[in-house]
């Protein structure tokens, strides 16, 4: 974990998970449930994931984009803010924010690829106003920290290197889920690290207890994404358009 | 009172005065905050044509200016969009250590000197400690609030270095600031290229007048071997891997002393450490701040009594001295200087102070207009024969160019890895 993140922003503004799931009363009024709301932000997510490959962007760049959306969500209803809207205006920012910016035509164009609704056609205009727009909500903090750097570093002190690229897919995994909003990044990769050595049979007791992190906290992280895991069989494509739809609803 | 009735209230927040410059990514007003009664700058960032959206360089100041709280560091009080172009709330500075180093009026004794770069050095610090890169060192980026201090601004240029393998463009500072490994086109660097920079800033104080003043990239290392000698291997081991690395004739280097026959022992032990070449053993921020120069006598001044330049309109109580009459010595400035739109003075006892610091973002920045103003100007209170005695000029290199830097500097952006 870089020594900073302590005194980062990041740091600072990580909430309760009471304070995330929070339905925006705009949101509510259309009969938007916590669980619509995640699904819809999941759903979101995945969407983000999907269209970063296309205009070639790091990993990290879609991470801090999820993040952004998430914290979005946080103060702002999907009423007013799109969510198919925000989520490719979010990996718009954040690859200016992480330095390997993508043209916002570039991103208009592939958007338009990905087979999906004409709901999600927007023009490069739609998106430049809504950058501003996110800007203002994210408060204009822009640093984020991911649990990748540390998840390496752990890996090789606990001499399980072997683990990164199934321990990767979990971190990746994770941001379908809000963790980043309240958890420090490095305990979501200590999370994932726990998760792997159970499922590989791999005795990593003593290096967690010479850790000296709070166990309970990771196991709790631990036991959310495994969660997650378990509902996310029962989420099915009528289930999200049906959250739509809703959100679709004039009040 | 015309004025009062023009400003406009900006954000519910905000009352607008005049207008202080204009700078590459948009105009720089003066505003009375009447949340709390501080005087502020606000630059209103002009979206670009290009369809861009927030401008990526303001994008970069306002991402690590909100990480980077401290008293050294300019702070950055509010953003907001307004009439679709979103505007940064800085808080007003007075002048900067560009126009301090200039005014022949100013005396800069041991101790103000010592203040000024001890002052300097924390706020590195602090983004050091964060790990951000400042890159563009240089004294006009150091501005000087009401009451003295010193913070570091224009975080136009700054990075966060985390990952050591990350490769960034060596096109960073004004070239008269950039640190050997740059020249040489090192695109793996660190914090070192800030002490650099400071140590050239810290020579500039002692000195005043630039210190290293070089006309090209080949030129400037040209001056930097005149100065320290040319590296050897055993000084810098990894200098010939380095990509634009060219073996350059012999030169020896001439004792520090000589070229600052005024500074102290510990000033010159101070700053022989932050000029050293090995950017690996080149001095940290912090031990330089831990340097027995800071702790031994005179103790850095008071920033509250640091000399500063006296207003030139409104000299009806003159801080610094009763020398500067108006038709005091004139102060020499880069001819782009001219350019900046000066405030407008009449009546508001704020304006008394003029600030054309914000105005000149980009102009300078890496720019060549900076080289032609200043390198035959300074008059020289000490012998820098030796620099005399270099070869003949070689031909000028291109990237001093600012829109080829510019395109060099986004072509980067595209291919992140």
């Amino acid at each position: 974990m870089a020594a900073n993140f302590w005194t980062s922003t990041h740091y600072k503004q990580l909430l309760d998970p009471e304070e995330v799931d929070v339905v925006q009363p705009a949101d509510k009024e259309k009969g938007i449930t916590v669980e619509d709301f995640k699904l819809i932000k999941m759903h979101m997510a995945t969407y983000i994931w999907r269209l970063a490959p296309q205009v070639k962007v790091r990993q990290r760049v879609v991470a801090t984009a999820i993040t952004y959306m998430r914290r979005v969500y946080t103060r702002k209803s999907m009423s007013e803010y799109d969510p198919r809207l925000v989520a490719p205006t979010c990996l718009y920012l954040a690859s200016k924010a992480e330095e390997s910016t993508v043209q916002a035509k570039l991103l208009v164009f592939y958007s338009k690829k990905i087979p999906s609704d004409e709901k999600y056609r927007f023009d490069i205009k739609d998106i430049l106003e809504m950058e501003m727009k996110i800007l203002e909500a994210l408060n204009y903090y822009l640093v984020v920290f991911h649990p990748y750097r540390s998840l390496a570093q752990f890996l090789q002190d606990a001499g399980q290197s072997d683990l990164t690229q199934f321990t990767w897919g979990l971190v990746n995994d994770t941001y379908k889920m809000d963790l980043i909003l309240i958890h420090p990044p490095h305990l979501i990769a200590l999370a994932c690290i726990y998760i792997a050595s159970v499922f590989k049979d791999r005795d990593t007791t003593a290096w967690f207890e010479e850790l000296r992190v709070d166990m309970n906290v990771v196991k709790n992280i631990s036991m959310e994404i495994l969660d997650f895991y378990e509902n996310h069989r029962m989420i099915t494509e009528e289930r999200i358009s049906a959250a739509f739809n809703k959100l679709a609803l004039k009040p | 009172m015309t004025e009062l009735d023009l400003s406009k209230k900006v954000a519910d927040r905000y009352l607008k005065r005049e207008k202080l410059g204009e700078g590459t990514y948009g105009v720089v007003y003066k505003a009375i905050d009447t949340k709390t009664g501080q005087v502020v700058a606000i630059k209103k960032i002009r979206i670009g044509k290009q369809k861009e959206g927030v401008n990526f360089t303001a994008l970069r100041e306002i991402k690590l200016l909100k990480e980077l709280k401290d008293p050294n560091i300019i702070e950055l009080i509010d953003a907001f969009p307004h009439k679709g172009n979103l505007h940064l709330v800085f808080e007003f500075m007075e002048t900067d250590l560009e126009a301090v180093i200039r005014d022949r009026n100013i005396f800069l004794s041991p101790a103000d000197i010592k203040s000024y770069l001890q002052m300097t050095l924390k706020g590195l610090a602090v983004c050091h400690k964060k790990w951000v890169l400042h890159r563009d060192m240089k004294p006009n980026n150091l501005l000087i609030g009401p009451n003295g201090h010193l913070k570091l601004a224009d975080f136009g240029l700054a990075r966060i270095f985390g990952s050591p393998e990350r490769r960034f463009t060596p096109q960073v500072f004004a070239p008269w600031y950039r640190a050997p490994e740059l020249l040489f086109g090192a695109k793996q660097y660190g914090p070192a290229v800030d002490v650099w920079a400071a140590g050239c800033i810290f020579a500039e104080l002692l000195l005043r007048r630039p210190f290293l003043q070089g006309s090209s990239d080949i030129d400037q290392l040209g001056k930097i071997f005149a100065a320290f000698g040319t590296p050897t291997s055993s000084q810098w081991p990894d200098l010939v891997c380095l990509p634009d690395y060219v073996e350059y004739q012999y030169v020896p280097a001439p004792l520090l002393r000589s070229l600052f026959p005024m500074a102290s022992d510990d000033a010159l032990d101070l700053l022989s450490k932050m000029f050293t070449y090995d950017p690996k053993s080149r001095i940290s921020v912090q031990q330089a701040l831990e340097h027995r120069y800071f702790t031994s006598a005179p103790l850095p001044t008071n920033p509250e009594k640091l000399p500063r330049p006296v207003p030139k309109r409104e000299s009806v109580n003159p801080r610094v001295s009763e020398i500067s009459s108006r038709e005091g010595p004139t102060v020499l400035s880069p001819p782009r200087k001219s350019r900046r739109v000066m405030p407008e003075r009449e009546g508001t006892e704020g304006s008394a102070y003029q600030s054309d610091k914000y105005g000149d973002h980009g102009n300078d920045k890496l720019g060549p207009e900076d080289t032609g103003g200043r390198s035959d100007q300074a008059p020289m209170s000490l012998d820098f024969s030796i620099f005399a005695a270099r070869p003949p000029n070689r031909p000028t290199i291109n990237s001093a160019d600012r829109t080829h830097l510019k395109r060099k500097l986004d072509l980067e952006f595209q291919h992140p890895d």
